[in-house]
């Protein structure tokens, strides 16, 4: 069984950003990268489905030649092999554009399933993945928290909203997006790196694939720092009507609850 | 007179010989080498992170199996074995470089590690013969053993040639019976296999002689029992138990080493397992920093943060260039393990004296920058006082290390002298040696030995070094002409002495390390203040040291001693004696 996991680099959850010159992307010099925090769960079961049923595991993984070292740390966790899609320009494109690139340089690799985490942490547009089901024409499956490798399909289990799950079948090759926080993470073993650097990555360069670059759904045009702005609001009243309000206003207004 | 055949820096500078060849360029890893050490520390920190709780382990005085089934997992056991016994195969400074970063999140999971990998393992990657590495090598490196080491015993702590523990050939000569008790054992509650040091009987030169020898045992063997775990200071989620045997039976293959170097076996074990220790110390350094950094820069008084105010700026760059001058000495050595060929029992002797005596500083410090914050329990800064604690007394205390240096360092200078007292009886066949003797004492009084081409950032530094190694070779010639072989007994003397070269290894490691990013081309903009605080506050120590050798009140203190001993007490009540 092939499975690729589509796995992302971005920067540390910690560091600190700047504006790039002309206020599309981030200054990338002095930013440290990482695996994206959800595509470690991807990245998980993958291994784990791998393990089960005897398959392979394929890191496919774009962007600039810093992201060799995700690759390697995802090697070193148990991966088999991987496909870095070298590319210098793409760290702000639609994700369209990334789909399309992407499926062209997986697509004669004829994967059984493919993976990925549930959204990226520098985005966050959660599209790629299905984007890329779409191109290839296979079916998909998002927010994916629990699965099973049937004969030539596979079932999964869906998180929907307010606490409902969905359970359906797809049949393969197919793509699913994996719910974060559900499937321990692996950690790289020291035997894993050293053998990492023995384990085949293949280079494409995107610029090779014949996919127009320029044709996205929409085109970044400008960041920014949003405004600071301070503004402290004292609630008067008893306790209970305090709590009330409080409550009201963390639902509603800060909508953290 | 350069002694080519000293492959020792510190032995040699005792002689006045600044053997820049060793420790210049300061040693590099490879770019392999350092690209898995990043992958090994990104994969425990992500473990760590999500794993090891200090608070609990501290309070429950446990490490949880979970963590340590984790860190087997990762492989982190098998990291002092080589890859062909199924560990990891890295260097000595990515050990250390680990180390350093277990110690960093739990001092107890470092203790129980370094127990097993720096002082455990190591007696057998070092002396054992290949059927010994085969048969425990890989159980040790993939955490199915954990191991430990028993030399202490109740009436041999620091004397450790005192110890009581006999193993004696039993009839068959199949077997050595031992019988004996081993205290303060870390790992002792559950540890698989030990290495412990027992009195042998060895035949030498035709006569029966009692000697120390290690033996490698199973401690599931029947006649082995464990004490209870202690109750401890801090390091509270180590295991430290006693072990004792009763006539336990240790096959004959199990001897590990030769036959009566039990004391050598148990010398080289330790040299490595004090550099993991040293390197732990760093960890604790580093994470104190970032806390005081934290609390420091959040806490107000009189209108402004901590940081802004002198007296904290004071303890954070103290603690910092101790830091500084600790990394640097310590993988200095580890480097020079790692290139192979040369003598550093002196240096790992001091990079644990160093770092064990920095992290308590500083750890004292940042609890004072916490204030009553730090005294709570609430806090973590009381843990990493009780934590810290232990490093200035396991593997050897200070004090005994401080002998260690200063014996070993004059031995050299001493066995030429004697032998320059020989020649004088027998002035034609001791004539080479005169005229080095000549030119030797020539050198002292009149030149001295430069670091060569330093980078002109520590110009001065440099020269300081030079002139106060003189210092040392100077006075090192000096006490042992008065004193002879009673040098021994001159502990006040000896502590200075090594406090001497201590600190100048301190500077001879910084400057190097420096020097050698300057003529790599990188950047020393944080590297440059760090060494000249660290140098120069380094330097004052040796002039101070140096001064009191001559100019001290050893007899007062002796005399001061002697008097409340005898007394049992303070001999003197203020107010009410007549």
């Amino acid at each position: 069984m092939k499975i690729a996991i589509l796995l992302k680099q971005v920067p540390v959850k910690d560091a600190t950003l700047e504006l790039s010159g002309d206020n599309t992307w981030i200054d990338e010099d002095d930013v440290q990268f990482e695996i994206n925090d959800s595509d470690h769960y991807g990245l998980a079961e993958a291994l784990n489905i791998a393990k089960a049923n005897d398959g392979e595991v394929t890191v496919v993984t774009m962007g600039p030649d810093r992201v060799k070292d995700s690759i390697k740390q995802a090697l070193a966790k148990g991966a088999h092999k991987a496909i870095h899609i070298d590319d210098e320009e793409m760290s702000s494109t639609d994700p369209l554009t990334r789909a399309k690139v992407i499926a062209e340089a997986i697509k004669d690799e004829n994967f059984d399933l493919i993976l990925s985490g549930l959204q990226s942490d520098d985005f966050g547009y959660g599209q790629t993945g299905v984007l890329i089901a779409e191109i290839l024409g296979m079916p998909h499956a998002t927010l994916v928290v629990e699965t099973e490798i049937l004969e030539g399909k596979i079932k999964v289990k869906r998180e929907l909203e307010g606490g409902w799950f969905q359970n359906a079948e797809l049949p393969l090759p197919a793509l699913l997006s994996i719910q974060s926080g559900l499937t321990d993470i692996p950690y790289a073993t020291i035997k894993g790196i050293m053998m990492a650097k023995k384990k085949p990555v293949a280079e494409v360069d995107a610029d090779d694939l014949g996919v127009d670059l320029d044709t996205g759904a929409f085109k970044l045009q400008k960041i920014y720092t949003p405004v600071k702005s301070k503004e402290t609001v004292v609630l008067d009243g008893d306790a209970d009507s305090i709590v009330s309000q409080l409550i009201d206003k963390l639902k509603n207004e800060a909508k953290v609850l | 007179m350069k002694n080519e055949k000293i492959t020792s820096f510190l032995k040699s500078l005792f002689a006045g010989d600044i053997r820049q060849d060793i420790i210049f360029p300061f040693p590099q890893q490879d770019k392999e080498e350092t690209e898995n050490l990043q992958m090994i520390l990104q994969a425990w920190q992500e473990f760590a992170r999500d794993n090891v709780d200090p608070v609990e382990i501290d309070k429950n005085a446990e490490i949880p199996k979970e963590v340590l089934d984790g860190m087997k997992e990762i492989g982190l056991f098998g990291l002092p074995v080589s890859d062909e016994y199924e560990g990891a195969g890295v260097s000595k400074t990515s050990y250390c470089r680990v180390f350093e970063e277990i110690c960093r999140y739990d001092s107890g999971i470092a203790v129980m590690f370094g127990a097993h990998a720096s002082i455990g393992t190591n007696g057998i990657v070092l002396f054992g013969t290949e059927s010994q590495k085969a048969k425990y090598l890989p159980k040790l490196a993939s955490g199915e053993y954990i191991a430990a080491f028993a030399l202490t015993e109740p009436g041999a702590g620091s004397d450790a040639a005192g110890i009581t523990t006999t193993a004696v050939l039993n009839e068959n000569k199949t077997a050595f019976i031992l019988n004996g008790s081993k205290i303060w054992i870390s790992n002792g509650g559950y540890a698989q296999l030990a290495t412990v040091f027992a009195k042998t009987i060895v035949h030498q030169n035709g006569e029966d002689k009692e000697k120390i020898t290690a033996f490698i045992v199973e401690l599931d063997s029947a006649g082995v029992s464990r004490g209870k775990p202690e109750h401890k200071l801090g390091i509270r989620g180590s295991n430290t138990t006693s072990l004792n045997f009763d006539n336990v039976e240790v096959p004959v293959d199990n001897l590990l080493g030769p036959m009566g170097k039990g004391f050598l076996v148990a010398m080289e074990t330790l040299n490595t397992g004090r550099l993991g220790l040293a390197a732990g110390c760093i960890g604790g350094m580093k994470e104190l920093l970032q806390q005081a950094n934290q609390y420091a820069q959040s806490r107000e008084q009189f209108g402004k943060s901590l940081d802004k105010f002198e007296l904290i700026q004071d303890k954070i760059a103290y603690i910092a260039s101790e830091t500084y001058a600790t990394e640097s000495i310590v993988y200095l050595t580890t480097g020079l393990q790692d290139r192979g060929g040369v003598d550093v029992s002196l240096e790992s002797a001091i990079c644990k004296i160093v770092g064990s005596e920095a992290v308590w500083d500083a750890s004292d410090e940042v609890l004072q920058i916490a204030g009553g914050l730090g005294y709570s329990t609430e806090y973590p800064y009381e843990r990493f006082l009780r934590d810290a604690r232990i490093h200035r007394i396991f593997e050897g205390t200070n004090e005994i290390l401080r002998m260690f240096v200063a014996l070993s360092g004059i031995q050299g200078p001493g066995e030429y002298l004697k032998n320059v007292g020989k020649a004088l009886r027998n002035p034609i066949k001791g004539f080479g040696l005169l005229t080095g003797f000549a030119a030797h004492k020539v050198k002292d009084t009149i030149t001295i030995d430069h670091l060569k081409n330093i980078c002109p950032e520590l110009k001065n530094e440099a020269e300081q070094f030079d002139k106060l190694s003189a210092r040392l070779a100077a006075l090192t010639e000096n006490v042992l002409m008065k004193y002879g072989k009673k040098i021994i007994y001159k502990q006040f003397i000896l502590q200075r002495i090594a406090n001497m070269v201590i600190n100048l290894f301190g500077m001879a490691a910084v400057i190097s390390r420096v020097d050698t990013r300057v003529k790599q081309g990188k950047s020393i903009e944080h590297d440059l203040p760090l060494a000249k605080l660290y140098c120069n506050m380094a330097a004052s120590r040796v002039r101070r040291e140096a001064r009191y050798v001559t100019r001290n009140h050893d007899k007062q203190r002796t005399q001061i001693s002697e008097m409340i001993c005898e007394n049992g007490k303070y001999p003197i009540d203020m107010l009410l004696d007549k």
